[in-house]
């Protein structure tokens, strides 16, 4: 498809009737048109420079209109997923694993979460990412986009120091809700990361134990486990009261591997256990999938005006070789008075 | 064939063939383009809420009335520049999306201002001030400059003290403070947990007297109620309007005065938009290609077109001399 930038130039194609009103070659006299042959060439030559001068004020006018092919996007079939990546905004990640202020040697988890996401988007070119974060109340940074600045600018955005609270339940609730209905073959997946977890209200729950059936989405769970606390794959002690107030995490985990999708849990203690989780569930996250390329515009306009530089040349041409049908009158045989011939 | 001189006709025809020539090879100049980098802080506290402004027609909320001018602005900016989206609720702005180039990611740009809600909020307090002071100092660590959408409603209402002291630079990070709101108090409408309106908020929901962290004001030993040990700040008259809402514009007049950035309505149109960044943001100034094979272009075809008018003129000539 074609397209222009200034469509209202196109006006000026009238102008291209002009050369066949006009000729563009003298005209000569002669006595007597009936007598002329019709010379099947001679007319073809008239036809043709009366096109060429007409062809070639088309092509200025579609070049000085901006005539281009605006770009689209291709459907194209890769390898990749739809990912939500939903992200603790909670004041704790602002801590080194080691749970204490990051002081240049140690970085915080929300600054190694944020390094490792911003590597782990470099490998997934063909995803759809949408971001979301949670703290107090559920936060929707960025809505699944095939941009990759914008995914970059929404993950950056993480190692800002965070926020209060940490609900969970909500923020899981908000990132099912970001799978778009049409995903095709694709594979989904959540990407949940944070460094501890609360308490998900009844209500909430049942509200994601239908929400995780109809989207069919793969869970992770990287869980940033910080020194002193316990972990989520370790059972209370046997006098221990094993609560979801006194052990949140672990019951988020017992609480989504019964949410019916596939779920797997990865407790990374330092940063380079961070790196290998993610490294694995990209991975895992390889199937099939349609994404869109953008195609860019490209510019027809100096086209345009080749073309018409190569009608002008033949025209101008035509104009220089042109010779009258008689150059000058002849003198008359005979003197007039005067004895002026 | 003999030897003619070309006449005027060829000239001109030739003339516009080279510079048909010259056009498709796409020339090109150089020049100086001015980029905006900014950070939109979009307030999404709860009065935010109050219905007071209008979109398409119909009565908005404020927040409605920004999501509704943001995408309207990002598109006034030339390409190349960039935007982020941040929210401020309690007393400080939360980063969504730090600055990227706005016409690549428009799409997702609006998308996420489109799905700015209230509910965001992670505490119900309003300390616009604060918060002013907090997007400044993001906006100076992103490099960027500013453009702070509020009602300007502080929520508990400012101490005694008044607005407290700006502890940056006034005027090292440029940029705007947009109003949004009516001028008269409008009410606020209420929610409860799961997020239904139920109403308003009350004279008796919100704090009604002045935040007492500070100091007490100078005055305070002269106000009556006012006693040494049991209460340092003593009794105000109290305005027990703080339940309404409307757009402080003298007060962000005075906040953008002390921080160096500029007050306009958030009614103004996108060139009014580009006008005031133009007086209160220092541009980010690029060298870029701009195309010019129009010129050229635009003097072939005048040419061509004179060709054929110099062909009439030259024939009546003739006709008339004969």
């Amino acid at each position: 498809m074609l397209a222009f930038d200034r469509p209202w130039l196109l006006a000026l194609l009238l102008c291209a009737v002009i050369p066949f009103v006009v000729r563009m070659l003298r005209s000569s006299g002669h006595p007597r048109l009936e007598t002329t042959p019709t010379d099947p060439l001679s007319l073809s030559v008239d036809w043709g420079l009366k096109l060429t001068g007409a062809a070639a004020i088309v092509a200025l006018v579609l070049g000085l209109a901006g005539l281009h092919r605006p770009g689209g996007t291709l459907e194209r079939t890769g390898q990749g997923a739809h990912l939500v990546l939903l992200i603790d905004r909670s004041a704790s990640m602002d801590n080194t694993f080691a749970n204490r202020r990051p002081d240049g040697e140690e970085e915080s988890k929300a600054a190694a979460a944020r390094r490792l996401l911003l590597d782990f988007l470099e490998t997934r070119l063909q995803d759809r990412i949408a971001v979301a974060a949670f703290s107090t109340s559920p936060m929707l940074f960025l809505p699944m986009t095939n941009r990759r600045e914008a995914m970059r600018g929404a993950v950056s955005g993480i190692a800002e120091p965070g926020l209060s609270q940490t609900d969970v339940g909500r923020g899981l609730a908000m990132a099912f809700s970001l799978f778009e209905e049409e995903s095709g073959t694709a594979s989904r997946a959540l990407l949940l990361v944070s460094d501890g977890a609360g308490v998900i209200a009844p209500d909430v729950q049942e509200f994601l134990r239908a929400e995780a059936a109809r989207k069919a989405s793969n869970l992770y769970w990287l869980y940033l486990r910080s020194e002193g606390s316990k972990g989520i794959f370790e059972p209370p002690a046997p006098n221990e009261i094993d609560s979801p107030q006194l052990r949140p995490e672990r019951h988020l985990h017992l609480f989504l591997q019964r949410l019916g999708v596939p779920y797997r849990a990865f407790e990374a203690e330092n940063p380079e256990a961070v790196a290998e989780a993610i490294e694995e569930i990209g991975t895992l996250e390889r199937r099939p999938l349609i994404y869109r390329e953008r195609l860019p515009r490209r510019d027809l306009d100096a086209l345009a005006y080749g073309a018409a530089a190569l009608f002008l040349a033949v025209l101008s041409f035509a104009r220089l070789i042109e010779r009258p049908l008689a150059a000058k009158v002849p003198r008359p045989m005979i003197a007039g008075p005067g004895g002026r011939r | 064939m003999t030897y003619r001189r070309p006449d005027a006709i060829f000239i001109l025809l030739a003339a516009a063939c080279l510079l048909a020539i010259f056009a498709a090879f796409d020339p090109r100049v150089t020049r100086e383009r001015g980029l905006r980098d900014l950070l939109f802080v979009v307030d999404v506290t709860q009065s935010m809420n109050a219905r007071d402004m209008v979109v398409d027609g119909r009565p908005a909320s404020r927040l409605d009335y920004v999501k509704a001018l943001l995408p309207a602005l990002l598109s006034a900016l030339p390409c190349g520049s960039r935007a982020g989206l941040a929210v401020f609720a309690e007393r400080r702005s939360l980063t969504f999306i730090e600055p990227v180039e706005v016409c690549e990611n428009f799409a997702p740009l609006t998308e996420s201002i489109s799905a700015l809600t209230w509910r965001m909020a992670w505490e119900g307090d309003s300390f616009v001030a604060q918060a002013v002071y907090h997007a400044l100092d993001r906006a100076r660590t992103l490099g960027v400059d500013l453009v702070f959408l509020t009602d300007g409603h502080e929520a508990p209402p400012l101490p005694y003290s008044g607005i407290p002291a700006y502890p940056g630079d006034p005027g090292q990070v440029g940029g705007l403070i947009l109003g949004v709101g009516g001028a008269s108090p409008v009410p606020i409408p209420k929610h409860d947990d799961t997020g239904r309106e139920i109403g308003f908020f009350e004279k008796d929901d919100v704090q009604q007297w002045p935040r007492r962290s500070n100091l007490p004001a100078a005055d305070a030993a002269a106000r009556p109620g006012y006693h040494p040990s049991s209460d340092l700040h003593g009794n105000v008259e109290l305005s027990w309007r703080e339940h309404l809402s409307a757009l402080q514009a003298p007060y962000l007049q005075a906040l953008g005065a002390a921080t160096g950035l500029g007050y306009f309505g958030a009614d103004l149109t996108a060139d009014a938009f580009l006008a005031a960044l133009a007086r209160h943001t220092e541009p980010r100034r690029i060298l870029a290609p701009v195309g010019m094979a129009w010129a050229p272009a635009a003097l072939a075809l005048a040419l061509a077109l004179f060709s054929y008018a110099v062909t009439v003129l030259d024939r009546r000539r003739r006709r008339l001399s004969s």
